[in-house]
């Protein structure tokens, strides 16, 4: 028997209702999933079936109405969660090393210290010569790429990322694809991610986990039996293909729901 | 030629005045208004009158930002200072100041401290308005970015919220400032007896034209020196934004 | 909790009026509510208010209809052509910052009457406002929306009615309320010293003859006639233009 031991992330029962006119709109509906050490788990959902959402609970910046988040913090001292936000979120006021080394300053990591991860970081993901520009000068790519410098610069237990290569151009959004699976296979972090490609959960994910449409609740986890290190030219395996066919047809059922209700609230 | 058309207007002037198209009483040529001008600045007067104005002008603008931005940044921080100020805002924003200047009169008595509330009241409610602004408007994920990156308390407000609602800040400065300016000059048209603003009424009574359009223009260069600085200095202090529109 | 919001002014009055009636303010500078309130009252009945707040109203509408259209018309040109934004921002850029109450001399020359050298004094900034806020305007207006509309076939008025104006009318209406504002400080200043009639008028004279009550009056009418000019403003905006916010910030 291997020995017991609890989820890295343990999400219990969360529901979540947004208050607002009436009874309120409930945007989560008793999600329950657990995520293990070192696991990359991909979310995705129609639009607006609350994957933010759970994002959010889990980096607890808002709270649930019920249920529960608990995160197993393994080392001392390091932040649960960093987010990667949807539209980057930079400090415009802050050139992309400041940007970077936000988080470790508010710990109080003392400066060499912290500058000296902020520039690792910025290696990391290809931006040293950008240091000191400001978030304004960089393209929609390179501003990403600096979130996601910011989150890996923070060290966080887990790496929260919702939708961090939605915004990109299908080149870019490839290329960083690559780079992704380079960072987390060096620094083997624990990751949440949402997205809207089936292919980039795959490419990415150990297993998948699909919500409903409005409100979220889980309605399948997928793994994802395509070995590691992967690299793009598993999207032309045939298992991928069985795979992406398989789990469009369970999201394809969701999506049309929430066309069909916003159909109807039109009227 | 980008001041083809001031100068050719100024030459207009000049001919049309030379030669009384344009009655030379009411409208000295610029020739001699310039003349006058370097006259009544070499004499000494001029400096006075415009310190004075500046003095007045100092000291309300400073009466103004010093409680404004700090009651602009709680109201916005603070939803029950919100709801306990914005009766007042909502009344008294959109009203003229000038018109408080008989009352502060009456309570402070025809003097510099009426004069200078006056100014100071009409820069108050800018930048308070600016400031709140500013932090309504701002972009909320920039909050969540805070919190999620162990920004809190005093170092939220002072690493996001502060320099997220500062362009706002700045703006309501420089609106509070012309706005200071307006209402000094206001002043001293109507009732002060000093000032440059008062100048230009003394002279206007007199009919001394030349001298008039001489304080006239010496209040135009101020404007110009103060929205020119200020917008450098706002241009020098938001390095990080993209631009600034035309203001 | 936004009782606090009725509860804070109705708070300040009725301590206002028990601090006067007891003499702890003195109720010379400072009459109870209550007594402004029965003054207010009396001279709205006695039809001095309505006279005095009608003419200040049929000012500050001259002024807007003396201000809006060339400032309209110079704000497009200037957003079209670079050359006349390039000729006339210098003047602008001179003129513009001089607070206008000191134009009153200057216009008064050139006019023969008073009512009118008053309202065109008042008309000064929010022409400079409206046909800044205007050339902004056309300039945010999307280049890709104007060719599309050259495109297909809208030209010289079809396109100034159907594409410029209303892609810039939430501009115009922005750099309104702010001119209305600046309008209004001028016009009662002007009023003040030069004018016999009109709420500024009527402020200063009951100051000068030191009828306190009617000065209180005086005011709490300019205040209202604010507050309903930028209520008003906003009203018709909603109506006129549902589709968008106000574009505050894009102005001055
Ligand atoms: N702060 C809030 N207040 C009220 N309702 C909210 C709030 N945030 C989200 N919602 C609602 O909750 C639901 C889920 O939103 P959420 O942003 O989590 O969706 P999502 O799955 O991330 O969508 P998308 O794929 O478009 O990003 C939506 O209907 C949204 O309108
Ligand atoms: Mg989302």
């Amino acid at each position: 028997m291997p020995p017991l031991r609890s989820p890295k992330v343990l999400i219990r029962e969360v529901s979540v209702v947004f208050k607002g006119r009436g009874s309120g709109l409930l945007a989560l509906d008793r999600v329950s999933l657990e995520i293990e050490a070192g696991e990359f788990l991909c979310l995705v959902g129609p639009s607006g079936c609350g994957k933010s959402t759970l994002l959010r609970v889990c980096a607890g910046l808002i709270p649930q109405t019920s249920g529960e988040v608990t995160i197993q913090a393994d080392r001392p001292g390091a932040p649960l969660t960093a987010m990667v936000f949807q539209e980057h979120a930079l400090l415009p006021w802050r050139t992309v090393l400041d940007n970077v080394v936000f988080g470790p300053e508010n710990r109080g990591v003392p400066e060499a210290d912290r500058y000296a991860r902020g520039r690792e970081m910025l290696a990391l993901v290809g931006l040293t010569p950008f240091a000191g520009a400001y978030p304004h000068q960089l393209s929609g790519g390179m501003k990403q790429r600096v979130g996601i410098a910011r989150a890996l610069a923070n060290d966080p237990e887990v790496l929260l990322m919702d939708e961090p290569l939605a915004a990109l151009d299908a080149q870019t959004r490839t290329i960083m694809q690559e780079e992704l699976l380079r960072i987390w296979a060096e620094l083997g972090k624990t990751v949440i991610y949402v997205t809207h490609s089936i292919d980039e959960a795959l490419l990415l994910g150990d297993r998948i986990a699909l919500l409903t449409a409005r409100p979220g609740r889980l309605k399948q986890v997928f793994p994802v039996a395509l070995g590691r290190p992967r690299g793009l030219e598993v999207r032309a395996s045939p298992e991928f293909g069985a795979l992406v066919d398989k789990i469009w047809a369970e999201l394809r059922e969701e999506v049309l729901r929430t066309m069909r209700e916003e159909e109807g609230t039109r009227r | 030629m980008a001041l083809s058309i001031p100068l050719s207007l100024l030459v207009l002037w000049e001919v049309f005045s030379q030669t009384s198209i344009l009655s030379p009483r009411y409208f000295p040529p610029p020739t001699l208004v310039a003349a006058t001008l370097t006259r009544l600045l070499a004499g000494g007067d001029l400096w006075g009158e415009t310190l004075v104005t500046l003095n007045r002008l100092a000291i309300a603008f400073v009466l103004a930002a010093a409680p404004g931005v700090p009651a602009g940044l709680a109201m916005g921080l603070f939803r029950p200072v919100r709801y306990a100020i914005e009766p007042y805002l909502a009344l008294l924003y959109p009203l003229p100041k000038i018109a408080l200047l008989p009352l502060l009169l009456i309570v402070l008595g025809v003097g510099e401290k009426a004069f200078i509330l006056t100014g100071a009241i009409s820069a108050f409610f800018q930048i308070v308005i600016s400031t709140l602004g500013g932090v309504q408007t701002m972009d909320p994920r920039l909050l969540e970015v805070g919190r999620n990156y162990g920004a809190r308390g005093i170092a939220l407000f002072r690493k996001v919220i502060l320099p997220a609602t500062l362009p706002a800040i700045l703006t309501g400065l420089r609106l509070g400032l012309g706005l200071a300016l307006i209402a000094v000059i206001a002043v001293e048209f109507v009732t002060a007896k000093s000032g440059l603003g008062h100048l230009v009424f003394r002279y206007w009574q007199m009919l001394l034209t030349a001298e008039m359009f001489a304080a006239f223009v010496l209040v135009g260069l101020i404007g110009l020196a103060f929205t020119r600085g200020l917008r450098a200095l706002q241009r020098r202090t938001l390095a990080w934004k993209e631009e600034i529109g035309w203001q | 909790m936004s009782w606090i919001a009725v509860a804070s002014p109705l708070l300040l009055l009725v301590g206002w009026e028990i601090a006067s009636a007891t003499g702890l303010l003195r109720a010379v500078f400072f009459p109870r509510p209550t007594t402004v309130a029965e003054h207010f009252l009396r001279l709205v009945v006695d039809g001095s208010l309505p006279h005095h707040g009608g003419v200040t109203v049929m000012r500050v509408a001259w002024t807007v209809l003396l201000a809006t259209p060339p400032a309209v018309a110079v704000g497009l040109a200037m957003g079209i052509s670079r050359r006349t934004r390039e000729g006339l921002d210098p003047l602008f850029a001179v003129i513009y910052p001089i607070p206008s109450v000191l134009f009153l001399p200057l216009i008064s020359f050139l006019l023969r009457s008073a009512e009118a050298a008053l309202v065109v004094t008042g008309a000064i900034t929010p022409f400079f406002l409206v046909a800044y806020t205007t050339m902004t305007g056309v300039q945010q207006l999307d280049r890709t929306v104007l060719e599309a509309a050259t495109h297909y076939g809208a030209r010289g008025w079809r396109l100034f009615l159907k594409v410029l104006l209303p892609g810039t009318l939430p501009f115009i209406f922005t750099g309104l309320r702010l001119g209305l504002g600046y309008a209004l400080i001028v016009l009662i200043a002007v009023e003040m010293v030069s004018a016999r009639d009109g709420l500024g008028a009527l402020l200063w004279l009951s100051w000068g003859i030191l009828k306190v009550e009617e000065m209180y009056a005086a005011l709490v009418a300019i205040a209202l006639l604010g507050a309903f000019l930028t209520w008003g403003l906003g009203l018709l905006r909603a109506r006129l233009l549902p589709w968008v916010e106000d574009v505050a910030g894009t102005a001055r």
